[in-house]
C-alpha cells in the first residue's frame, strides 16, 4: 500500500512537473510589460536591448532558432502564444501571409517606419508592408581572387567555363542555387515552372562540374586556403574570407545578384503585440540601428538613415561597401509553394550523378 | 463485493509494484519518446504534403510509390554500397585485430581494447573537421610534401568517395573490434587443438571452426557498423564536399528544405525496414541470446 502510495504520488510530481515545463515561462505575467522574440542568436546588441529596456519599461525574453524552418515551425504551431516577435526568411512568406499565421503590423503608429529604406516597403510578398519588417539581409556575391583567379567573370555563365573546373567554393541548398541559374538562363529567379526548372537543372549539372566544395557554412574557407580562386558566397562569408585574404575582390555581373533578407513578424494571437511594435519602431530608429550594427553587427542594413551613421570601418568594409549598380541589382527568394517538390527532385538528382 | 474488489485492486498492485518501479520509468520514457514519435512516423508517411509545406491529413500510398523512382532508388543504392564497403572494410580489418586481442593476457588485451576506444573520447565531428584542417591545399600535409619537395602542386586530399570511407572507417572501427573481441575471446581453444589433432591444417580450422564459433561477433560487428554508416550523413558531408547526396541527407532535406514531411518519414521507414531485416537475418544465423553475449 505505501509502495502504490509513493508511486501515486511520483506519478502525479512528473506530471504535474511535465504540465509547467510545456506551458511555464509567460503564463504569469502575460499583462505587464513584456516582449518574447525567437531570432537568431548573437544577431542583435546587448546594449541595443538594453536601452529599449530602459526606455520603454518592458522587459525582453530572448529565445534561439537554430534554422529558418525552426521560425516557420513556431509560428504556424500557434506561436502566437508564446512569441510576439518571430523572424523567418523572405522565402517563408507568402505561405505565412496566406496560411493567415501572421498578425497584422501597426506601421501608422510606428514614427521611424519612414527611415525603412522604399526599396523594402511594399515588397511582392507583402504588397501593403502589413506583416513584415527586414532586420538584416544577407546578399550572395560571387568573389574571386584577383591573383589566381583564370578569367574575368561578367555573368553567371562565365562560371561555366571550363578554366573553372574544381575553382568555385559555393553555398549549397535548393533555394540558393537554383534562382542563379534560373536567373542565368533569364527566367524567372523563383520560377514554379516545371520545364524551366528542368532547364536549370542542366545548368547546375555544369556549374557542379567546376565546384569543389559546396557548404551553406563555411564556403569561405576554401577561398581562405587557396583551394578555390572563386566564390559564390554569402556577404559574411565574405567578410570573414577577407579577414584572412584583404584582396578579394567583388564580381560586376550583369546578372541580378541573390538576396535573403531576415524579416521580423508578429505571429497571430501574439499576447504583446503594441510592445512588438513598440520595439520594431525603436529598432528603425537610425541612431539605435546604427548602435546596433557598430556592435559587432556588420550585415547589410536596410535603413540607409542608419548606415549614414556608422563609423567607416562598417561603411568601407569591402563586403558592405559594394557599389550600387551590384546591390541595387537584386532579385528575392520567394515562396514556390508545391514546385518546391520539383526543385527538391532535381536537386537530389543533382547530388545523385557521378 | 465493495471490499472484494479492493483486495483484488491492492493485489494487482502488491505484485505489479516491484516491476512498476524497476522496469516503469524506463518503459514510461520509451513509450513516450520513442513509442509515439514513431507511430506518429508511420502516421504521416501515408499523408502529403499540403502547398505551404504542412501535412494534408489524407490517406495516399504516393510517398511510397515516389520511393521507387529511379532517382531515389539510385540514392538508396549509393548509401547502401557505401555502408557495405564500410562493413566488410571494417571486418576484414577489425577481426585480426581482433583475434591478436584475444591471443593476449587479459591484462595486456584490457589495455589494447582500451587503446581502440580512445579515438572515441573525442567529438567525432571535432575529428572529422581536423581531417579538413590537415588535408587543405595550405593544410599542414601539403605544405610539408611542397617543402621537401615531394610535389610541385597542392594535392587534392580532400572531397571524394575515398575520403569520405576513410572518415566513415574512423568511426565505424570500434564498433567492430568490440564486439569481435568479445566473441572470438570466448573461443574454446581446445576445438582448435581438437580440429589440429584431427588432421585439418590452419586454414581448414579457421574456416572450419573459429569463422563458425565466431560468427555472432561477425554478425554482431555487420549490425552495429553497417546500420549507423547507412543513416550517417554528416561524415559525407564533412568530407565529400557536399556534392554527394545519401539516404540521411535525403531524408534531412525533406524534413528541413523541401518541408515535405510525409516523403521524409517514409524514406526514414524504408531505413527502419532494412535494419530490421538486418536483424531478422541476425536471429537466423544466431540465437537473441548471443547478441546479449555481444554486447
Amino acid at each position: 500500500m505505501k509502495i502504490k502510495k509513493a508511486l501515486v504520488i511520483m506519478l502525479a510530481f512528473v506530471t504535474v512537473m511535465s504540465f509547467t515545463a510545456c506551458g511555464g515561462g509567460s503564463s504569469d505575467t502575460e499583462d505587464a510589460g513584456e516582449l518574447n522574440i525567437y531570432m537568431w542568436s548573437e544577431y542583435m546588441s546587448e546594449d541595443f536591448v538594453d536601452k529599449f529596456e530602459e526606455e520603454t519599461g518592458i522587459t525582453v525574453n530572448f529565445s534561439y532558432m537554430n534554422s529558418s524552418e525552426e521560425a516557420v515551425a513556431k509560428i504556424t504551431a500557434g506561436g502566437g502564444d508564446e512569441y510576439d516577435l518571430v523572424m523567418p526568411c523572405d522565402a517563408d512568406m507568402t505561405s505565412l501571409i496566406e496560411g493567415g499565421y501572421l498578425e497584422e503590423i501597426d506601421t501608422s503608429s510606428m514614427e521611424n517606419f519612414q527611415y525603412l529604406d522604399d526599396a523594402y516597403k511594399g515588397r511582392s510578398f507583402d504588397p501593403d508592408t502589413k506583416y513584415a519588417i527586414p532586420y538584416f539581409m544577407n546578399y550572395i556575391y560571387v568573389v574571386y581572387n584577383p591573383e589566381t583567379c583564370p578569367k574575368e567573370i561578367t555573368s553567371y555563365n562565365d562560371l561555366l567555363d571550363p578554366a573553372f573546373e574544381g575553382q568555385i567554393t559555393s553555398v549549397d541548398g535548393i533555394r540558393n542555387l537554383f534562382p542563379m541559374a534560373l536567373e542565368a538562363l533569364g527566367y524567372d529567379p523563383n520560377s514554379t515552372n516545371d520545364a524551366e526548372i528542368e532547364e536549370a537543372y542542366g545548368w547546375l549539372q555544369k556549374y557542379m562540374k567546376n565546384v569543389k566544395y559546396l557548404n551553406s557554412d563555411d564556403a569561405e574557407k576554401e577561398l581562405v586556403s587557396g583551394g578555390c580562386s572563386v566564390g559564390f558566397v554569402f556577404d559574411g562569408m565574405f567578410g570573414r574570407a577577407l579577414e584572412d585574404n584583404p584582396d578579394l575582390e567583388v564580381a560586376n555581373l550583369t546578372d541580378a545578384v541573390q538576396l535573403g533578407v531576415d524579416e521580423f513578424v508578429i505571429p497571430k494571437g501574439a499576447k504583446n503585440k503594441a510592445n512588438a511594435e513598440a520595439f520594431l519602431n525603436f529598432m528603425l530608429d537610425p541612431e539605435n540601428m546604427a548602435a546596433n550594427i557598430m556592435d559587432g553587427h556588420a550585415y547589410t542594413c536596410p535603413n540607409s538613415a542608419a548606415v549614414e551613421l556608422c563609423d567607416d570601418s562598417y561603411k568601407l568594409a569591402k563586403n558592405i561597401d559594394i557599389p550600387k549598380e551590384i546591390k541595387e541589382n537584386y532579385f528575392l527568394q520567394l515562396d514556390v509553394g508545391d514546385a518546391m517538390k520539383t526543385y527538391d527532385k532535381f536537386y537530389t538528382r543533382l547530388k545523385s550523378e557521378e | 463485493m465493495e471490499d472484494t474488489i479492493k483486495t483484488k485492486r491492492m493485489s494487482w498492485g502488491r505484485r505489479n509494484a516491484p516491476a512498476i518501479a524497476t522496469a516503469g520509468p524506463v518503459s514510461f520514457w520509451m513509450i513516450v519518446f520513442v513509442l509515439l514519435p514513431m507511430i506518429y512516423v508511420v502516421v504521416i508517411s501515408f499523408m502529403s504534403r499540403n502547398v505551404y509545406g504542412g501535412i494534408d491529413f489524407t490517406f495516399t500510398l504516393a510517398n511510397y510509390k515516389e520511393m521507387m523512382e529511379p532517382l531515389y532508388l539510385k540514392v538508396i543504392w549509393k548509401s547502401f554500397k557505401l555502408a557495405v564497403l564500410t562493413t566488410v572494410i571494417c571486418l576484414l580489418l577489425g577481426y585480426p585485430l581482433a583475434y591478436y586481442i584475444a591471443g593476449k593476457p587479459s591484462a595486456t588485451a584490457a589495455k589494447l581494447i582500451m587503446l581502440v576506444m580512445i579515438p572515441y573520447w573525442t567529438n567525432s565531428l571535432v575529428r572529422l573537421y581536423s581531417y579538413n584542417l590537415l588535408g587543405a591545399t595550405n593544410g599542414p600535409i601539403n605544405n610539408f610534401l611542397l617543402k621537401i619537395g615531394a610535389i610541385e602542386a597542392p594535392l587534392d586530399l580532400l572531397y571524394s568517395d575515398g575520403i569520405v570511407i576513410v572518415g566513415l572507417l574512423t568511426a565505424m572501427l570500434p564498433f567492430s573490434v568490440l564486439p569481435l573481441y568479445t566473441s572470438i575471446e570466448k573461443l574454446d581453444k581446445s576445438l582448435l587443438e581438437a580440429s589440429k589433432d584431427l588432421g585439418a591444417n590452419a586454414f581448414t580450422t579457421f574456416r572450419k571452426v573459429t569463422i563458425p564459433l565466431t560468427m555472432p561477433g561477425i554478425v554482431g560487428c555487420i549490425l552495429l557498423v553497417f546500420i549507423p554508416s547507412l543513416g550517417m550523413y554528416y561524415v559525407p558531408e564533412a568530407l565529400g564536399g557536399g556534392k554527394v547526396m545519401l539516404i540521411g541527407s535525403l531524408i534531412r532535406n525533406q524534413f528541413l528544405v523541401t518541408k515535405n514531411w510525409p516523403f521524409g518519414a517514409s524514406l526514414a521507414i524504408l531505413m527502419i525496414l532494412m535494419t530490421l531485416i538486418m536483424m531478422w537475418i541476425y536471429t537466423r544465423v544466431a540465437s537473441l541470446d548471443d547478441l546479449e553475449e555481444v554486447f
